[in-house]
């Protein structure tokens, strides 16, 4: 229940009669708009991933698709520790890029909610642009920065602070920076549009009654703001187990992640043990927005 | 609170420097005349890269197009759809006699589920899905599959701001005689139009950068802008793909320095206007 | 405003009512680059055909998307030897049409009749190389002669390896002088065994670009391709090449004629351009491979011809082995692959 909602008036009914018609009438046009949506969401959301389900207990075919053959096989398969490992590598990928992202993000987020307003539209724009370019062809540049006689290295030469070039790129580190590069603005977005709406008047007010500056910060606008951090972790979180190219890219091709492995199997035309990862990856993720709805989340994404 | 205040810009500042690193690094390089097979080292200046992005036979610009094309029609069949669904879905719950039913609230996860899990699900369940249907891979397939991950986008988008308007608006024009279709058209849709804008220009966003699902459901003759850079970055045919950067880059600075220009003009012009009729 | 939009959604409209008439295209899938531009635009002014290249990343990528459209919707694929294998026994391909290929007597009998086409009667062969290691000496301390060495704990974390089962187990088959071929499950099981710790001394797995690694100093030992050996030399002369003492890997990529292609004679026409002489030239300077094409070898410089990394010594050649279909031990191949790479 949103809490405007609570402070709604009651609505005048004037227990006119037509008003009954005319409910039942906006019910039946309401159904209407709302139709195609559940159609093309039954369809392509819900049938897809009931497929996906399905492929996961059927044996492998001789080309895509499996055979009619039902088994338990693929789940199996899944417990053997190699690929326990890379979904236990994976989680804690997610975690680390998440706790780098509310460091980072949440309390950028935050600042950027603070500035007078010309200056948060250009920071806002300032965060929002690189993301109109290819996300791959960033993380290119990282590339090209981390090499060993790349940029970076160079600098770190040229300054001294190292003879050798350091091992930069092709390395876990490189990986967790790229993710935390790639999803990061999901952290900042979410985090300044709750700040934005806070009103400081309450943390003000806590000020006075003696609060000190950070005193009141964790116990008044911590809380407030915890919707568009929750949301924040969500997003960040979820589709770091999936980037598949970023351990391509920058980790060597060595971290091999739960989306990597689901591509390698698609690759291999394993699709049945590729569908049995991909709704154990679901199982995971659900169990986080599971995880988000009981901390107070909410399904609503004025985040952006 | 000034010594903060600088803190926090030092920090704001640094964030930024590291977000734009890359970026630069890329716009830099796309300059390199280092034709090697490993551009790394600086070479000098040419602008021979961007002549080479726009020669066609590269297949750039076929690539952008099919982008572009996928984008367009995603965007407009899933502003449609999920602009109604918004409102179909939201102003029922406003009605105060109707309960939100437990159905509505599992459809509602539903169709916000495409954004929340990770995309290589999506991307291999309509892969398998269209294999099985025997639907030909291609602009079809695309527009299908970024429909289904763009509607979240504008429905959200949609639902949050109805959500938080007066539900009396709805009420009083039902009140005063007018059909549902009325207050469709000329209440609700105006209202939630800003919505619908931002909702659309996210998911356009998210269409046109989409890598994974694409990759799954693309077909011979429709191959989309990430894919063809994924494909150059993996055989090393870096300097085009950084004219490509730039070019993109450009593109984004001048549009939003064209929409400030304008949103500034009007405001200047809602200035005199407010002046005069004072 | 209105006209504006309009305008677009026509423009919007239109490419795929043109692209849609077919008879003068043709939709070539492969690598990026693997045919060069050049070519392409040559080909595309002297026949007035279209040519739409479909860029793929690795085999896996042609399988798949092979498998997925049935082949629908491509001409002609360029993969390796294994794949195209793979690719005809699913009934992908179409036989081609030696009538239509004047130019195929130009080709190399000596890269004809193999184990993926005994008859010749699904691929052109484009390209032929062998993969070989190369290191760094400045950086590293040990002499290396075979593959045995890349085991060496001195390379820790140091080698660019191919990213592929076969060519990885391979080359550990070639340490115990076995075959990259072998099928017998217990020598594989002790394979498995001697390739697990070498994960410890890869620092990169690269199917395409393993050249960046090596050239920028990434690392300092390198297993792959002729043509990124080549790319390497010509930017790091310093460098020093490896024949490895346990024998060669062997590897063509060739041409194929999709089962469903909509442009038959289109492809004919490419395939046959391609066989000219001067043109499989161009080719083959341009990928910096061995040459296929025996017409073509008039038109290569002699230095090109002698150049020891494309063209390795015969001697050494001829005990050179390719890495072939073994039927159900393939799956085994790649489990023990994913079990290394897993670590």
């Amino acid at each position: 229940m949103r809490p405007w909602c609570r402070m709604t008036p009651p609505r005048l009914t004037l227990g006119k009669v037509s008003d009954m018609d005319h409910q039942k009438r906006d019910l039946a046009f309401l159904r209407l708009l709302k139709l195609p949506m559940y159609l093309w969401t039954l369809a392509f959301v819900f049938v897809s991933l009931l497929y996906v389900v399905t492929l996961s207990f059927l044996t492998p075919g001789e080309t895509l698709g499996a055979t009619g053959e039902v088994t338990l096989q693929n789940y199996a398969r899944l417990f053997d520790p190699q690929y326990l490992r890379v979904l236990f590598n994976s989680l804690v990928l997610a975690f680390q890029t998440t706790a780098i992202c509310i460091v980072v993000g949440y309390p950028f987020g935050y600042f950027m909610a603070r500035l007078k307003p010309k200056a948060r539209t250009l920071v806002m724009l300032l965060v929002i642009v690189p993301f109109w370019t290819n996300a791959l062809i960033r993380i290119y540049g990282w590339r090209i920065l981390l090499i060993a006689n790349g940029p970076l290295n160079n600098l770190f030469i040229a300054l001294g602070l190292t003879d050798e070039p350091l091992k930069l790129l092709n390395t876990q580190g490189a990986v967790l920076l790229g993710m935390v590069y790639a999803l990061i603005p999901f952290m900042i977005l979410p985090t300044f549009t709750t700040v934005e709406k806070l009103n400081f008047s309450v943390v003000e007010a806590a000020r006075d009654l003696g609060a000190k500056p950070f005193t009141a910060f964790l116990t008044i606008t911590v809380p407030l703001t915890l919707p568009g951090l929750l949301a924040g972790c969500v997003l960040v979180f979820i589709p770091s187990m999936g980037l598949f190219f970023l351990s391509d890219l920058l980790g060597g091709s060595k971290n091999v992640l739960a989306g990597g492995l689901i591509q390698k199997l698609i690759g291999s035309r394993n699709i049945p043990l590729a569908a049995a990862l991909s709704v154990l990856l679901l199982a995971v993720t659900s169990a986080v927005i599971v995880v988000y709805r009981k901390l107070g989340g909410t399904n609503d994404m004025s985040l952006f | 609170m000034k010594r903060h205040s600088f803190l926090s810009i030092l920090f704001m500042a640094l964030v930024l420097l590291v977000l734009y690193l890359p970026i630069v690094t890329v716009v830099a390089y796309s300059f390199n005349a280092n034709t090697g097979r490993n551009p790394v080292e600086f070479l000098g200046f040419t602008t021979r890269w961007y002549r080479d992005l726009f020669s066609g036979t590269r297949g750039y610009g076929a690539a952008l197009w099919m982008s572009a094309k996928v984008a367009f029609w995603s965007t407009l069949i899933s502003v449609v759809i999920g602009t109604l669904g918004a409102i179909g879905m939201t102003q029922r719950s406003l009605l105060p006699e109707s309960r939100r039913s437990r159905s509505e609230g599992i459809m509602e996860t539903l169709v916000s589920l495409p954004i929340m899990i990770p995309e290589i699900i999506l991307g291999m369940a309509f892969m398998a899905v269209f294999y099985g249907v025997g639907l030909p891979f291609g602009e079809l397939t695309l527009v299908l599959a970024h429909t289904t991950f763009c509607i979240p986008y504008i429905f959200l988008t949609v639902k949050s701001m109805l959500a938080g308007m007066d539900p009396a608006l709805f009420d009083a024009a039902r009140d005063l005689g007018a059909t549902p279709r009325r207050v469709l058209t000329d209440i609700t849709m105006p209202l939630v139009r800003p919505a619908i804008i931002s909702g659309a220009f996210l998911a356009m966003a998210m269409s046109l950068d989409d890598f994974i699902i694409s990759f799954f459901v693309y077909g011979p003759s429709s191959v989309t802008l990430p894919i063809k850079v994924y494909s150059s970055v993996k055989v090393g045919v870096s300097p085009q793909i950084n004219a490509l950067c730039s070019v993109m880059i450009a593109v984004a600075f001048l549009a939003i320095a064209l929409s400030q220009y304008l949103s500034a003009i009007k405001e200047a012009r809602n200035r005199r206007k407010a002046a005069k009729r004072a | 405003m209105k006209k504006i939009v309009a305008l677009l959604v026509a423009l919007l409209l239109l490419p795929g009512v043109s692209l849609a008439e077919g008879s003068k295209m043709l939709n070539l899938f492969t690598w990026e680059t693997y045919i060069d531009d050049e070519v392409i635009a040559n080909f595309e002014a002297e026949t007035g055909i279209d040519v739409v290249y479909s860029p793929a990343e690795t085999n896996d990528d042609m399988m798949l998307k092979m498998s997925q459209s049935g082949g629908e919707g491509y001409d002609l694929v360029l993969a390796s030897d294994y794949a195209l294998q793979i690719m005809q026994k699913a009934g992908l391909l179409q036989p081609l049409d030696k009538n239509k290929l004047p130019n195929y007597g130009n080709l190399d009998p000596a890269f004809l009749s193999q184990y993926y086409d005994p008859a010749n009667e699904y691929v052109i062969p484009y390209m032929a190389g062998t993969p070989l290691i190369v290191y760094d000496p400045a950086k590293v301390d040990v002499e290396i002669t075979g593959y045995e060495d890349l085991w060496n704990p001195a390379l820790e974390d140091s080698i660019v390896m191919i990213d592929d089962a076969r060519n990885v187990l391979g080359i550990t088959l070639k340490t115990m002088g076995k075959s990259f071929n072998e099928t017998d499950p217990q020598v594989l099981a002790q394979a498995k065994e001697k390739l697990m710790p070498l994960f410890a001394n890869i620092r990169v797995f690269d199917y395409n670009t393993p050249y960046t690694s090596i050239i920028n100093g990434e690392v300092s030992v390198a297993y792959m391709f002729t043509p990124q050996v080549y790319y390497t030399l010509l930017e790091r002369p310093d460098l020093k090449v490896v024949y490895p003492k346990e024998g060669l890997g062997f590897g063509i990529d060739g041409l194929v004629l999709s089962a469903k292609s909509a442009n038959v004679d289109n492809a004919h026409l490419f395939l046959d351009y391609l066989m000219r002489p001067e043109v499989a030239a161009h080719n083959a300077l341009t990928q910096t491979y061995m040459n296929v094409n025996k017409a073509a070898n008039d038109f290569l410089p002699e230095e090109y011809l002698n150049n020891p990394v494309v063209y390795v010594p015969s001697d050494l050649l001829a005990g050179a082995e390719f890495i072939q279909d073994i039927g159900e031990t393939e799956t085994t191949m790649q489990e023990i692959y994913t079990a290394f790479k897993l670590q």
